[in-house]
């Protein structure tokens, strides 16, 4: 049985791992769009996209072009004490499943109920993909999923076995 | 398979989590109990039959570490005995 699904290995995107007390990152980081009003719910603006992925914890992802103006606006040098903020662009692979069998493959990796009804438009969260953990979230007609850079060729190997 | 429900995340699969052992009782002050008494704390971890304090961990998750009620002979999360959990 073959998936009509599509399988793509993303460029590196520009990624920002915040931590800390909301209210003081919200007061340094002015530039990211709005705090997610909720656990493992995501916000856009332009094309960045802000994911609350844990308690004081959100992760910031951008095309990685726009990484230095990122830098430069978030200035992790200069932080207050009580956050921290650190870049992370190079620590992620990001996989894209698009098509309308996407989310038999992504069942066949993710115990995640990925229902849209439970799993929104603006859901994000780690849980479990092909043994590893995993950034899951939506994108249109599909999944985008984000493992450990070097788990990349691992996980690249599964999708496209399942997927055959 | 459980259900272990993060406070963060909510109900999720036991896969996402690493077993972080049963809760131990308070640790006595080793100059005030017996040496058997002592040995006892050090050495023997609590497995009744019936529900047991245990410490999880939310590794592929949030990364939270949580407290729960386990029922030894059913898998069941279950609340805490008296004014526990």
């Amino acid at each position: 049985m073959t998936y009509d699904a599509k399988i793509d290995r993303l460029p590196i995107f520009a990624l920002f791992d915040l931590k800390g007390p909301q209210e003081a990152l919200s007061k340094w980081a002015k530039d990211t769009p709005a705090f997610p009003k909720g656990p493992n719910k995501l916000t856009h603006k332009a094309s960045a996209t802000l994911c609350h992925i844990g308690p004081r914890r959100w992760l910031l992802r951008d095309d990685l072009e726009n990484e230095a103006t990122w830098s430069a606006s978030l200035n992790p040098e200069e932080a207050p004490a009580d956050i921290s903020i650190v870049r992370v662009s190079d620590t992620q692979t990001f996989f894209r499943i698009t098509g309308p069998d996407a989310s038999e493959v992504m069942s066949i990796g993710c115990t995640l109920d990925l229902h849209p009804a439970v799993f929104a438009d603006d859901a994000v969260s780690y849980t479990e993909f092909f043994g590893c953990k995993a950034l899951v979230l939506r994108c249109e007609h599909g999944f985008d999923c984000a493992v450990e850079q070097s788990f990349g060729n691992m996980i690249k190997d599964f999708l496209n076995r399942a997927t055959a | 398979m459980m259900n272990i429900p993060c406070p963060f995340c909510g109900p999720r699969n036991e896969a996402e989590f690493a077993f972080g052992g049963p809760v131990k009782p308070h640790r006595p002050d080793p100059n005030a109990v017996s040496e058997v008494e002592w040995t006892q704390y050090i050495t023997t971890v609590p497995n009744p039959l019936g529900p047991v304090e245990e410490r999880w961990w939310h590794v592929k998750g949030c990364g939270t570490w949580l407290t729960i009620w386990r029922d030894t002979r059913t898998h069941d999360i279950v609340e805490g005995p008296g004014d526990a959990g």
